[in-house]
């Protein structure tokens, strides 16, 4: 009870040196780096939606290393779920007799309008709300879809694995162009007086193979708990 | 108003993590003190209302596009370290049959 007490009263302190922190939150507020990216942006990364110029442009490094965060977390999943049994797929969890039929048919008629889509958000990550990320995540929930419409389809977690590596050096190698044409690490190769079109090939690209990677690391970590419900 | 609400969350993760008794839960308290970090983060490049910073047709005052950029990377982080903790729990449970931190730590002694 003593133990409880404290705790709370210490939360209780925390708080009230963040509401302490915040009264004059306006006053440090500064609208500098928004001005800038809203004059600059559009004109410096060739991309409208802002959000994507700056983590494929300004701050190319963040998300690389985002990537390599993913990967380590994937191989760590794969690694810690490790059975001495090898099995081709998990068809327990996800047995047909327990799936309701009405499921089952309810999958292959969205499956491809969810794959439509994510690939939509993918793409057009650079013009609208979406991206990479986002859309690599709607890609692999379309994917996961496939166990419920075919549960034979076997998953090899080792070649997700290798196609992950290779896309990661991938991504570096891309974001490594601009160092042959214009002499900076991770940023927009084209010059910055091309059209918007062109410089959104470099945007496209990038999103594409981020897309790609998110979808396959889920896809693999999702695998790798169903291998896991023995 | 709103940052206080969101340091709310967060001293709610917190006072979880810090009484759960169960390891799932304490992961989960975990993920409560991200989404947290998510909602102060975008409040923070937001004080009064603007507009989202997609520069198609009329926008002004855009909100700060920084913290979504780096919340897109928080939240793929977190999805997959959420992942990775349950495994570990997974594997926590084959070896010492429970999740519970008592137990757990009570047979390691």
């Amino acid at each position: 009870m003593i133990r409880r007490v404290s705790l709370v009263v210490m939360l209780v302190i925390i708080f009230g040196f963040f509401v302490f922190s915040i009264l004059d939150l306006e006053a440090f507020f500064s609208t500098f780096g928004k001005d800038y990216f809203f004059e600059n942006g559009l004109s410096e990364t060739g991309s409208v939606n802002l959000v994507t110029g700056i983590y494929l442009d300004y701050r190319l490094f963040d998300s690389l290393f985002e990537a390599g965060l993913l990967i380590a977390a994937v191989s760590g999943v794969t690694w810690i779920s490790q059975h001495e049994i090898t099995e081709k797929n998990a068809t327990f969890m996800l047995d047909r007799q327990s799936t309701p039929t009405l499921f089952v048919t309810f999958s292959r008629l969205v499956y491809p309008f969810m794959l439509m889509f994510g690939i939509y958000v993918i793409l057009f990550g650079h013009v609208s709300p979406g991206g990479g990320f986002q859309g690599g995540a709607i890609v692999a929930t379309a994917i996961l879809i496939l166990y419920y419409i075919d549960v034979q389809k076997a998953t090899s977690i080792d070649k997700i694995l290798t196609i992950e590596k290779i896309l990661f050096l991938t991504i570096i190698g891309v974001g490594s162009i601009s160092f042959f044409t214009k002499g900076t690490f991770f940023t927009n190769p084209f010059d910055l007086s091309a059209s918007e079109q062109v410089k959104a090939i470099y945007l496209i690209t990038l999103n594409a193979l981020i897309g790609i990677k998110v979808a396959l690391g889920l896809v693999a970590i999702f695998t790798a708990f169903l291998k896991e419900g023995r | 108003m709103s940052p206080i609400l969101t340091i709310i969350v967060i001293l709610v993760g917190l006072y979880g993590l810090a009484t759960s008794k169960n390891i799932i839960k304490s992961v989960f308290c975990v993920t409560i003190i991200e989404s947290g970090l998510i909602l102060l983060f975008l409040n923070l490049g937001n004080l009064e209302g603007g507009s989202i910073p997609i520069l198609s047709g009329l926008v002004e005052n855009i909100v700060d596009p920084i913290p979504q950029a780096l919340m897109i990377t928080t939240i793929v982080i977190g999805s997959t370290i959420t992942a990775l903790a349950l495994m570990l729990c997974i594997k926590i449970f084959h070896h010492f049959g429970s999740i519970e931190w008592k137990e757990v730590l009570g047979r390691e002694e």
